[in-house]
């Protein structure tokens, strides 16, 4: 059935976002990663609530939720990393330390 | 699916990019066929829209000589990482296909609160959103009690069909 199928994809889906999202060096494809994972957890809750609740429609509500979340995130995180990369000339992640000084 | 693989896997950012957008446009065609229109919507409307496009330009300001001489370091590390991983998508698996999801539903239907075929997608969506939060905002901050409650909710034109039909 496609209820097994859409499950199988999000698991793949946040697998490969939390090994990107451990192994990247670079703070652009970390941040890239994390989306992957947040729209494996979307996945899962459309799919339960077309499943079990088809007239209330509550998951879909908190994916809404979750897409603003990762909008705000996408709009604070990459403002973050391009400060850093004008004061430090690198997007590594093991050089932000900036308030280490 | 292959294109999850070329976010993580692509050296160059802006391939990682255009990957992810096609990432996310599969997950919102996804979306239209587990019957989620307004998930879809707002799938392609932020997402694409909005975030791969932030993501395209942030990897395009950046993008100086400092990527070529990052060359890929296999280390073992990585090795553990990719290890790691691929247990937790196995044992996902192992367990998505365990549970019986027929047993499940059964206990589940009964309990639902069968609503009008009228009503579209949307409609419920925006219904269980004003319904949800903005009354019981208004009631807070209005500070009436249980009674006033009762009576604010016949006065909402979109509340009173439901709650006639509950009743």
């Amino acid at each position: 059935m496609i209820f097994e199928h859409a499950l199988v994809l999000s698991a793949y889906l946040f697998s490969i976002g939390i090994y990107g999202l451990i192994t990247s060096r670079n703070m652009v494809r970390a941040l890239m990663c994390l989306e992957l994972i947040l729209n494996a957890v979307n996945i899962n809750l459309v799919t339960f609530s077309d499943f079990f609740d088809s007239r209330q429609l509550k998951g879909n509500i908190f994916s809404i939720f979750v897409i603003a979340i990762a909008a705000a995130e996408a709009a604070i995180g990459p403002a973050i990393v391009s400060s850093i990369y004008r004061n430090r000339k690198s997007t590594r992640i093991n050089q932000s330390n900036l308030l280490n000084k | 699916i292959l294109g999850s693989l070329g976010v993580v896997l692509f050296m160059n950012p802006i391939f990682s990019a255009f990957s992810l957008g096609l990432v996310l446009v599969c997950i919102s065609l996804f979306y239209i066929l587990s019957n989620s229109h307004f998930v879809a919507a707002s799938q392609l409307l932020i997402y694409v829209g909005a975030i791969n496009v932030l993501i395209i330009f942030v990897v395009v300001f950046m993008n100086g000589s400092k990527y070529y001489q990052d060359f890929r370091l296999w280390t073992v590390g990585d090795g553990i990482t990719l290890m790691v991983c691929t247990s937790i998508f196995v044992s996902l698996i192992t367990t998505i296909l365990d549970t019986s999801w027929r047993e499940i539903i059964w206990t589940t239907r009964p309990n639902q609160i069968i609503e009008q075929d009228l009503i579209s997608t949307s409609q419920q969506i925006g219904i269980h959103l004003v319904e949800g939060y903005v009354i019981g905002e208004l009631c807070q901050l209005l500070d009436v009690g249980l009674v006033g409650y009762q009576l604010m909710i016949p006065s909402l034109p979109f509340a009173s069909q439901l709650v006639n039909h509950q009743g």
